[in-house]
């Protein structure tokens, strides 16, 4: 009897220590593990984004294979929406709910990532890298809520300070898709060009499902354009100067990141890409290249770069996975979130997580400088870790040639 | 005024490739009477065939195009053959959620086996040259379109009018009792016009593919068809092949002199009013049941 009362009472002991441990330990975290979620299109029109998700897996994929950090390893849980918002929302409830995330990572499309944004600072959950460059993450900014992306307004406004500046070109237009991001293009272009005391000479809206060029191909030749700008997908910029060439419309061609993937662009336009000029974020670093020189994507001269393509993209991709510029993306918009976690230590909870997060300063992997504040609701910049972007040209064999170096962007916002 | 008939011009060629898809559909529906919604991937998945032939078995196209249009007939008769037909008393509902059903399955089965990347497609002439009529631009693609989509519509029409297969098919179109009375295979006949249906579709997908091969690229061009075939009535071939040149050419002056934005919705804005005013489209004669 007196041994069974012992037992009941080590069982009791070990119950209640338990679960004061339990109540102690972050959501998302044990002794050896860390849950991190992520969300993208794999299938649906945007699945040419999915590899933004892949590429973040082979990313924690290498660091576990590392050694993980600080003794855990990175579990890494994505999942498919389909570029569907409900389809986000649901995915994120249900794996919060049923297995716990410590924090959320990248996340590509701007609607998709506006459906849970609620939802996760609501519950004070860790969002690092919205892939979108939408301003939506940062004004106001929010304490769990850390944006990379350069604003889109970003690479407009150096666009058009290169073809005014630096071209001596006058006649600029847009195209712009009908939403946030292409939105956000035209209105840093404006303000570029309020600069530049010029006015654009067209704006012309591009829808998602437009497949027919020929209006806006005419409207931009009506302007006598002698720049456009392209805010809209790889397969409009592709449709768009494939039907310009059709129509003997051949201005200088400038486009964003989103559409920066040259091998890509250079095989879907059957070469007419070439000689587009793109603001980039990173994958390379235009000081270490050098202005003037041509940088090979499938032999990157920055050490990191040449690491993940090593380490992560042939040992842990899939056999047909393309090394790209979205492949490579996903690896660096789960840097910041792997550096805050590295700073953390051990000991890791939300609260110190974001406290680390915060204490960022001049981190750089392979996009440019990363710099984060202590939060300050009036201040975007405390949540946009990255504002400065370069110039680059494609060349006719796919490759980048760098002309210009890091350039610091205005932060613009609508109205 | 340059700018007028340039507008015109894009109009007609864009809706060439229209009044092909809704050629297609307009085919089904006479045969099977059901908007056909897996029309634009009965183009696809040939499409994506033929890219295989060309790209990875290194085809040349005189050989890898005429196989192509071999398989979208199969598929198009497979289909109807392995599941229209084992529907059970279906009624328009259930085959309209059929051909969902078939539109997801052959997307599905696009987007898995060949991934969701843009492709190029090699092809014979190039997408991107043109020809000058005056001042007014034609690319070579959309003149090659606008030829091969006539050609096909004047072969249909003599198909209907002289040949045996043919005239088996209008009969069995208006009146599929009557017409089995005759002798006449129906389901064999229905099965036969749902590869022709398919043939034509894929040749609209071979000519729009040059510029882009990706999973929904035959999504709008089926959207626009279809609004074609409804503004010239479902059941009349010169009526689809018209009305979705009214489609093509009313998208671009809309795009061209009003707005760029609402460019895409004006085909559905069409359709609202022509089913308004005849709701069995502008060409088709509109029945009454009597009692």
């Amino acid at each position: 009897m007196k041994k069974k009362s012992v037992w009941i009472l080590v069982a009791i002991t070990a119950m209640v220590f338990g679960l004061t441990f339990n109540a102690m330990a972050e959501e998302g975290v044990t002794d050896t593990e860390i849950h991190i979620g992520q969300w993208g299109p794999q299938t649906g029109p945007a699945a040419p984004w999915g590899a933004v998700a892949r590429g973040t897996d082979a990313y924690f994929k290498m660091i576990n294979a590392e050694g993980g950090i600080h003794g855990r390893k990175l579990i890494h849980h994505y999942f498919d929406d389909a570029y569907n918002p409900a389809k986000t929302k649901a995915g994120v409830k249900q794996l919060q709910e049923e297995i716990g995330m410590f924090a959320w990572v990248s996340g590509v499309g701007t609607a998709p990532g506006m459906a849970v944004e609620d939802y996760l600072m609501e519950r004070k959950i860790p969002w690092i890298s919205p892939s979108t460059g939408s301003a939506h993450w940062v004004d106001p900014p929010k304490k769990q809520l850390f944006a990379l992306y350069p604003l889109y307004s970003g690479d407009a406004q150096v666009l058009v300070r290169y073809a005014a500046q630096d071209m001596g070109l006058k006649r600029i237009a847009i195209t712009y898709q009908n939403d946030d991001y292409g939105k956000l293009g035209l209105v840093g272009a404006q303000k570029q060009m309020t600069k530049e005391g010029m006015k654009l000479v067209a704006e012309i809206p591009v829808n998602v499902a437009d497949t027919d060029m020929k209006p806006h191909i005419m409207a931009l030749r009506k302007a006598e354009a002698d720049a456009v700008l392209m805010f809209v997908t790889p397969g409009h910029v592709a449709r768009l100067i494939g039907t310009g060439k059709a129509m003997k419309f051949e201005p200088q061609w400038m486009t964003t990141t989103t559409c920066g993937d040259v091998p890509l662009m250079m095989y879907i336009t059957k070469g007419l890409y070439a000689g587009t000029i793109l603001a980039s974020f990173g994958m390379l670093d235009p000081a270490a290249v050098g202005i003037g020189n041509v940088e090979d994507v499938n032999n990157p001269t920055l050490p990191l770069m040449k690491k993940y393509f090593n380490d992560a993209y042939k040992k842990y991709a899939a056999k047909d996975e393309r090394w790209g510029m979205t492949f490579a993306a996903g690896i660096a918009y789960a840097e910041p979130l792997v550096e805050g976690l590295r700073r953390a230590g051990r000991n890791l909870t939300r609260e110190g997580f974001i406290k680390q997060m915060e204490g960022i300063r001049n981190f750089q992997g392979i996009m440019g400088r990363v710099n984060y504040k202590p939060f300050d609701p009036k201040d975007p910049l405390c949540r946009l870790g990255q504002n400065e972007v370069f110039i680059s040209q494609a060349t006719a064999d796919g490759k980048y040639k760098v002309l210009t170096d890091w350039i610091k962007t205005d932060y613009v916002n609508y109205e | 005024m340059i700018d007028f008939l340039q507008t015109i011009l894009s109009g007609i060629a864009v809706g060439s490739s229209y009044a092909l898809m809704g050629l297609g559909m307009v085919l089904i529906y006479k045969a099977s009477e059901v908007p056909n919604f897996v029309q634009g991937e009965m183009a696809l998945l040939p499409v994506f065939v033929a890219y295989v032939l060309l790209e990875s078995y290194g085809l040349p196209p005189y050989i890898a195009f005429p196989a192509t249009l071999v398989f979208s007939i199969f598929l198009g008769c497979f289909l109807e053959f392995a599941i229209i037909r084992r529907a059970k008393e279906p009624n328009v509902l259930g085959l309209i959620i059929i051909t969902i059903g078939m539109e997801m399955m052959l997307l599905g089965l696009v987007s898995w086996k060949f991934g969701a990347d843009q492709r190029a497609m090699p092809f014979p002439i190039s997408s991107y040259d043109s020809i000058m009529i005056g001042d007014i631009f034609i690319s070579t693609l959309d003149l090659l379109t606008l030829v091969v989509a006539l050609i096909i519509m004047l072969v249909l029409f003599l198909f209907f009018r002289y040949s045996k297969i043919g005239v088996a098919m209008k009969a069995t179109q208006q009146n599929e009792n009557a017409a089995r009375l005759m002798g006449i295979k129906t389901n064999r006949i229905r099965m036969v016009t749902w590869g022709i249906s398919s043939f034509v579709g894929c040749v609209a997908g071979l000519l729009i593919a040059p510029i882009l091969v990706e999973p929904y690229m035959m999504w709008d061009p089926m959207l626009k068809g279809f609004a074609g075939a409804v503004v010239g009535g479902m059941t009349s071939l010169p009526g689809a092949v018209f009305g979705a040149y009214i489609v093509g050419i009313v998208e671009h002056l809309f795009g061209g002199y009003v707005s760029i934005e609402f460019k895409s919705v004006v085909a559905f804005v069409v359709i609202v009013l022509v089913l308004c005013i005849r709701p069995s489209g502008l060409f088709a004669r509109h029945y009454v049941k009597k009692v």
